[in-house]
């Protein structure tokens, strides 16, 4: 099972949690289940045409997906999927 | 104290005074408390769905939800996660950290908002699980674009405290 860190915004989906475990050999995967157990995350995590959205980043551990393989990018037990959007902020 | 070159001062203020009456923002790497670089990052804000604009909070999504997507842009920011991406591993490569944020407010005061409060809060959250160290969290007002200020604070269990700045030549 792989760790997902939830956002804020989309913890309502997750019934209030920050973190969930979900099974999945790579981002793809883990984004699919996740969308399955908590419906209508998966929407919000990619746009239209499936890319992840402009203001999200994944982070596999440490690491930004764009700079591992993207969303095929491999996952192995005890990595951990941070979902993050990027700093926003107003007057 | 935060120790920031008066070349970077007027780097972000001339950023921010280009994109009036949108806001700017930006991202700065340094060591401890002296900044050695920004990194100006797009505001995709205008550019976002009515959806994702569910990432912002009670008060603040009412107000954006009521202009039109170019205004919305006057009084909030969304960095571009990607650019954000690369300027995160730009500082890495260069054995730099990531010390702060700014972004300007162009018809209010130098002054944290509740959305930066609450945003640097979600920040916070997630901060220490990505060895990331505390921000800087700073704001450029082009409000009287004759007399720019900018100011720097640090956000601690939602309460901003000013940290004054001072201009390296
Ligand atoms: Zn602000």
């Amino acid at each position: 099972m792989i760790k997902v860190r939830i956002p804020t915004p989309l913890r309502p989906m997750t019934g209030g949690k920050s973190e969930v475990e979900i099974a999945g050999n790579t981002v793809s995967e883990i984004i699919d289940n996740l969308g399955s157990a908590h419906p209508g995350i998966k929407e919000r995590v990619y746009d239209e045409k499936g890319e992840v959205r402009r203001f999200i980043n994944i982070y596999v551990n440490e690491e930004d997906i764009r700079f591992l393989t993207g969303k095929d990018t491999p996952l192995k037990d005890g990595d951990e999927v941070s979902i993050i959007p990027a700093i926003a902020g107003g007057s | 104290m935060l120790a920031i070159p008066s070349s970077i001062i007027k780097n972000m203020i001339a950023h921010a005074r280009e994109l009036a009456p949108h806001e700017c923002c930006g991202i700065l790497s340094g060591t401890e408390h002296t900044i050695a670089e920004a990194y100006r990052i797009t505001n995709i804000l205008a550019a976002l769905s009515e959806q994702d604009l569910t990432r912002f909070d009670g008060a603040k999504l009412t107000d954006l939800q009521r202009l039109s997507p170019e205004e919305r842009a006057d009084i909030a920011f969304q960095m571009d996660a990607r650019e954000m991406a690369m300027a995160q591993r730009d500082i890495r490569s260069k054995s730099l950290d990531l010390l702060g944020f700014y972004h300007s407010h162009t018809f209010s005061p130098a002054r944290p908002s509740q959305t930066d409060i609450t945003i640097a809060m979600e920040f916070e959250s997630y901060r220490a699980k990505l060895h990331l160290p505390e921000p800087f969290h700073l704001i450029v007002s082009v409000e009287h674009s004759d007399q720019p200020s900018i100011r720097a604070y640090r956000i601690r269990e939602s309460k901003p405290t000013e940290v004054p700045i001072h201009t390296l030549p």
